[in-house]
């Protein structure tokens, strides 16, 4: 049985946000085995365990105070739509959700996409971003690989993080707007335990 | 022929066209799911019975306003005047059936007499939420808890819940020696307050009360203060049933600062024993939305059991007219959001395939029923403001195409038949 009474802190188990989670953590003087078999590690000489989870389901864990803290970024905190408390804005792992659409492609301005398809992973920042703009577009929600959407001609356009731009490219995709600027944050529980340590003054 | 007949309806009555039954669809389910989600079940009573079972429940003013008439077989019969002496005869009738404490709503149209004016009519619906079978605050609480959901549930931010216990001003009254008899009729006048004046109140009061006794009475009742201020003034009367509901709304999670203390705040009805509320939308002038109380005898006059009750009733047309005054209706959906098109014979199964399939992904949609024009087809999905047109001519038919016509700006948009349904399901808004 897991001790209740320790403070538990979720990080991406292996992707973008992994290695400045880790030094995040470290840099408050918690030290803990990277992420190997065990899904659960505790910290050197600290009442802590880090949890390696999927980052989407970080919210989740975070929101039914099933761990106190997470790590996560920006951008699925605001997908996933949970009462959590953001604690900071971390500065590490920046990325951009943008519309891109095909090279070509008749949709020159963000007005132009009115009536079109865009397929996306991030449906509700989507969702504001038009609702914002007042542009009807229909918004076709899938998982994963965004970018082959259009030459399968599933969407005329797409929304997907990018970082540096290369994925994008590779697949003929060219910028068009800018829907949301997200970075790592530091998520904490609605419901926080009396004796949980402050991991901001650490 | 000149002998048609004319194609009236009577004064304070109302016949409601698909886009007024679009709205109080809307409004009536918010209302309804607010009910459920607290765990009220629906019940529903005749709108006609004997009209010994209403007479006499109301008062004189009451009574005069009930519509009644002999039947067929030479009974006299009632309309149903409200939802809450009804409801009393039917515990009455089924209470040993029914699990105590029993929570139900009814929503259902009551008529009146009366003169028809603004927001007046004769028949009209009322909403009603009673937990009968506890004396316990917590279902006061549950009240109050439910008029704050919903209102906000129907975009109400600015509305009051004015509350006050008639325990507490029998207390005052008795205080001041208005005998127990005259209490009741020194209430009465005292719920008419707000309409007309202290001076009204004054003349009204003097054949019972003396100047003086009167003069005490409406300095303790008309003392603006903050809330804390009026209920401290009072220490000397019973508040302690007032204390305790606030307390119960605050743990509720009731906003505090919706709750106006108000002793002048009476309740016309006799029957009132404890807490009784009304409710007011601060943006619209137009009365109280909502309104009621507990109640102690009301099944007495039914059954020789005793029940405790606690209700209110949510003035459904009022709440309409203040919805359709602050412009809260726009956007609203009527019908259907496709029209699918009747292009000729020889598309027509495809057209019917393409409809049932968005029928079933449950897309409201319908089709044209002759293969008129192109133009007259759009014009008919206009005057319905359907949003989206569907059009599958044989062109489109052979590459497994659709073409959707949005009508709000007129741009087309050609894709997959297969995709149709996830295409329209993803639209941000219509």
């Amino acid at each position: 049985m897991t001790d209740t009474k320790r403070t538990r802190i979720a990080i991406q188990k292996s992707g973008r946000l992994t290695d400045g989670s880790v030094k995040f953590l470290s840099s408050r003087g918690l030290r803990f085995q990277r992420n190997g078999r065990n899904l659960i590690t505790p910290c050197d000489g600290a009442p802590c365990d880090v949890l390696h989870l999927r980052d989407d389901d970080i919210p989740e864990y975070v929101c039914r105070s099933v761990v106190d803290f997470g790590i996560v970024g920006e951008n699925v905190l605001y997908e996933k739509n949970v009462r959590v408390r953001l604690l900071k804005r971390l500065g590490f792992s920046p990325c951009s959700l943008v519309i891109a659409v095909p090279q070509g492609s008749s949709i020159k301005v963000p007005e132009d996409l009115e009536g079109e398809r865009i397929a996306t992973s991030h449906p509700r920042l989507l969702t504001r971003f038009l609702r914002e703009r007042q542009i009807n577009a229909a918004i076709i929600t899938i998982r994963g690989a965004v970018e082959v959407t259009p030459q399968l001609n599933l969407a005329d356009a797409v929304c997907d993080i990018t970082q540096t731009g290369t994925t994008l490219k590779e697949h003929a995709l060219v910028p068009l707007t800018t829907v949301f600027e997200s970075q790592a944050v530091l998520i904490e529980s609605p419901f926080p335990k009396p004796d949980t340590m402050n991991l901001l003054s650490l | 022929m000149d002998d048609l007949i004319k194609p009236k309806i009577l004064r304070g009555t109302r016949d409601f066209l698909p886009k007024d039954m679009a709205k109080r669809h809307l409004v009536m389910d918010r209302i309804r799911s607010v009910f459920v989600n607290f765990g009220y079940s629906a019940i529903e009573t005749p709108a006609m019975e004997y009209a010994e079972t209403f007479l006499g429940k109301y008062g004189d003013e009451g009574s005069r306003l009930t519509y009644t008439f002999k039947d067929k077989g030479g009974r006299e019969v009632a309309l149903r005047f409200d939802q809450t002496v009804p409801f009393a005869r039917f515990v009455a009738r089924y209470h040993k059936a029914l699990p105590m404490p029993f929570k139900r709503y009814q929503i259902s149209p009551v008529w009146r007499a009366d003169r028809p004016g603004k927001a007046r009519y004769r028949e009209f619906y009322q909403c009603d939420i009673d937990i009968i079978g506890t004396k316990s605050l917590l279902a006061e609480g549950e009240i109050a808890k439910v008029m704050t959901v919903v209102f906000e549930a129907l975009g109400f931010q600015e509305f009051v819940i004015k509350y006050n216990s008639r325990r507490l001003m029998n207390s005052i009254l008795t205080t001041l020696d208005v005998p127990e008899e005259r209490q009741v009729e020194v209430i009465r006048i005292l719920d008419k307050l707000g309409r007309i004046g202290r001076g009204g109140v004054e003349k009204e009061l003097s054949p019972h009360l003396s100047v003086e006794t009167t003069r005490r009475l409406l300095d303790i009742i008309i003392r603006e203060g903050s809330e804390a201020e009026k209920i401290r003034w009072l220490q000397a009367y019973d508040t302690k049933e007032i204390k305790d509901f606030l307390r119960i709304c605050d743990a509720f999670g009731v906003p505090m600062e919706k709750l106006v203390f108000d002793v002048s705040l009476a309740r016309g009805l006799d029957y009132y024993t404890g807490i009784v509320f009304e409710a007011f939308l601060t943006e619209v002038d137009i009365g109280a939305v909502c309104a009621g109380g507990r109640y102690d005898g009301l099944c007495s006059m039914f059954s020789r059991e005793r029940f405790s009750g606690v209700g209110v009733a949510f003035g459904f047309d009022r709440i309409m007219l203040a919805m359709e005054e602050r412009d809260m209706f726009r956007g609203i959906r009527l019908n259907s959001r496709v029209l699918v098109t009747y292009f000729d014979e020889a598309t027509l199964p495809n057209a019917l395939r393409i409809l049932t399939d968005l029928q079933t992904a449950r897309i409201n949609a319908e089709i044209y029923f002759e293969p008129e024009k192109l133009g007259k087809q759009l014009k008919y999905a206009d005057k319905k403001e359907i949003p989206f047109v569907v059009i599958c001519g044989p062109d489109e038919l052979e590459r497994g195409e659709a073409t959707i016509k949005v009508m709000k700006t007129g741009k087309q948009k050609t894709i997959p038949q297969s995709q149709l349904t996830a295409y329209l399901n993803g639209y941000t808004y219509d």
